[in-house]
């Protein structure tokens, strides 16, 4: 992936990595941010709890505590790694799942191909938020990974069609004809010829991915039908709006999540965006 | 896992699976447009046999048996006693909900059932009322809000396009361009969530709460009508900034390639008026192209939006699967689920039939 190319020449590239670089960031380091301003023993998940609740914003609680007396920025930062932790991981599931089905579908063609592709068909036509939110609803006692496997197996199918498109195109160049023709095996060419031309479209179909997912997981936890014991940004606008904060008046409880998730989207439709105008010219802004 | 495939990939994706249908149907004997329309119906029924078959089984195989949560729910009104009362009421109940049997007999009775009698059975959220009635009392509304987004998102995008791809070389045609490029990509969810914000909570221009105001008797009155546009403001705007951009990015990609062509060159030499170009080809040629893709948005109508049903408390499809689902009421997730299963099908047969018609391209190739 010429990541350094296309840092330098899209500047939507650049923003979109910089806000999630941060986030990641912050999801890193969050324990050692939580104890800078809250004190050295400090308890998270609990976030230093003062037992105050509802408090409003000040020094040592820079965005409040919540109904239970919670820091409000400590919540933020306990679940943001959780929330992009599911996220990504999802989307490596789907991505590579969905590429292995479409390129055996696009390689070999004939009868797997067509079985294949009514299946993708089916599952992109299905509208698969709601099998997700059942799924996810039952199996109350999920973990991260498995809850990001659940996740993945409605949304392999957009990259599994994106790849079969690509595979079926490349398949007919003539420096496959080529490589056929000096009697390399199947599996040379697929490494040498066929998969470095994927990698743009592997990139570009992560980075879509990583919203589908982040959006799926946001959509579970924010209407309540997430696993127990996992707290996410979902999660915390789930709480701000079952407290009522917004006829409350503290609205910072509501809006800090909000934020947060807002800026992860943008930042990933950043580098989306960017990746996409560097790999097809056509659709840059000014034309 | 695209929550509405854009516009863009939606054209490819029908260009693709007509021209493969077509091609097959060539290769029979029959009329190849009467062969095109049998496969594709044919393809239709066994899309639904599948989506009913995925959705029951999906269903069934998820642990936890809502009897044991209604029985449960009874010990706690203190209902009931005894060892035989229970176990005849737990069989009245699984007979109720088409619970006894096999899995296979389940099956079977399910299909009978659905597909000749269109009884999903009693809903459990609201028992004993049955659950294609909680469905039709929902359908309505979300039909409205969705319905309204999805129109209007591509009335403003396709002539915000035309426009946009008009003027391609100025300046805000980039800026505005490149916002859209973004907002495309983000989630109508979170435009939700800051229009809640800004414009229910800070500003109080508009409800963030249910349909219409809980005084007024639903009808064909004029305050009725209004308050139900007033409530439904908000959610509608949130979708149509979203979809609007989505559309205004391919109708302008659209555009400048017309531009560029030939034929248009020719025509302004010759001394066609600017105006005349504009509506009479440009505008032609690119409503067409995007029919096909708004046929595929209206399809996507009742899966969506759940999300955005939930946060304004709007008593659509969606907050109705919510709520089943928190209740581990089977019958009214599986006629939910069914349901959109079945219109996003249907939706995308008649575009399938339909697309031929009207675009002569498509047919040509």
């Amino acid at each position: 992936m010429p990541f350094r190319t296309i840092w330098k020449s899209s500047p939507k590239f650049r923003i979109g990595v910089i806000i999630f670089m941060t986030l990641v960031i912050a999801a890193v380091f969050h324990q050692l941010i939580i104890t800078w301003y809250l004190g050295p023993d400090v308890n998270v998940p609990e976030a230093g709890s003062s037992g105050a609740i509802f408090q409003d914003p000040s020094w040592k609680h820079p965005l409040g505590t919540d109904r239970f007396g919670r820091d409000w920025l400590g919540m933020i930062l306990v679940s943001l790694p959780v929330s992009l932790t599911v996220s990504v991981l999802a989307a490596i599931i789907s991505v590579t799942l969905g590429s292995t089905v479409g390129f055996v579908a696009g390689f070999k063609g004939g009868k797997i191909d067509t079985v294949l592709r009514m299946l993708t068909d089916i599952l992109i036509v299905v509208p698969t938020f709601p099998l997700i939110m059942v799924l996810a609803a039952y199996a109350r006692a999920l973990s991260t990974v498995e809850l990001a496997l659940a996740i993945s197996i409605f949304a392999w199918a957009t990259s599994a069609r994106v790849i079969r498109t690509q595979v079926l195109s490349l398949r007919e160049r003539p420096y496959i004809e080529l490589s056929r023709m000096t009697n390399m095996s199947d599996r040379e060419i697929i490494i040498q010829d066929i998969l470095p031309n994927m990698i743009p479209y592997l990139g570009i179909n992560l980075a879509q991915a990583t919203i589908s997912s982040a959006f799926a997981l946001v959509g579970l936890t924010v209407l309540g039908l997430a696993p127990r014991g996992l707290t996410d940004l979902g999660a915390l606008v789930n709480l701000s709006l079952s407290w009522a904060v917004l006829s409350l008046g503290n609205w910072w409880i509501f809006a800090a999540p909000v934020a947060v998730l807002t800026a992860l989207f943008f930042g990933l439709a950043m580098v989306n965006m960017g990746m996409e105008e560097f790999y097809n010219p056509r659709l840059r802004g000014t034309s | 896992m695209s929550m509405g495939a854009s516009s863009r990939e939606a054209q490819v994706i029908e260009q693709d699976q007509f021209d493969e249908q077509m091609d097959a149907a060539r290769k029979t004997r029959l009329n190849p447009t009467l062969a095109y329309i049998l496969r594709r119906l044919g393809l239709f029924l066994v899309l639904i046999w599948g989506a009913l078959t995925l959705t029951f089984v999906f269903i069934r195989l998820i642990p936890g048996n809502p009897i044991d949560a209604l029985v449960t729910q009874m010990e706690i009104q203190g209902q009931y006693g005894g060892v035989d009362t229970s176990t005849q009421i737990v069989e009245f109940y699984e007979e109720e909900f088409g619970l006894n049997g096999s899995i296979p007999e389940q099956y079977v009775s399910y299909l009978n059932r659905v597909i000749i009698h269109q009884d999903f059975g009693p809903s459990l959220v609201s028992y004993p009322v049955p659950a294609t009635e909680l469905i039709a009392r929902a359908l309505p509304w979300t039909i409205f809000l969705v319905g309204m987004s999805v129109i209007m998102g591509w009335l403003f995008g396709v002539v915000a396009g035309c426009a946009v791809g008009w003027a391609r070389k100025s300046r805000w045609s980039g800026w505005v361009t490149n916002f859209c490029l973004v907002t495309a990509n983000i989630p109508d969810y979170f435009f939700a969530l800051w229009f809640v914000f800004i414009f229910a909570y800070a500003l109080d221009w508009f409800p963030a709460n249910g349909a219409y105001d809980a005084s007024l008797r639903p009808g064909f009155t004029w305050p009725f009508i209004s308050s139900m546009f007033y409530y439904a403001a908000l959610p509608i705007a949130s979708s149509v900034l979203v979809r609007a951009t989505d559309w205004l990015i391919s109708t302008r990609s659209l555009v400048v390639n017309i531009l560029g062509e030939d034929y248009l060159t020719y025509a302004q030499a010759r001394g066609l008026k600017n105006k005349n170009i504009l509506t009479r080809i440009v505008m032609r040629n690119t409503w067409l192209p995007q029919i096909a893709g708004l046929g595929i948005s209206l399809g996507g109508i009742v899966g969506g939006n759940i999300l955005i049903e939930n946060l304004f408390r709007y008593p659509g499809i969606g907050t109705l699967m919510v709520e089943a689902t928190a209740l581990k009421d089977v019958n009214t997730m599986m006629a939910c689920l069914s349901m959109m299963i079945i219109l996003v099908l249907s939706a995308n047969l008649i575009i399938d039939l339909l697309l031929p018609i009207i675009d002569p391209r498509v047919r040509r190739s």
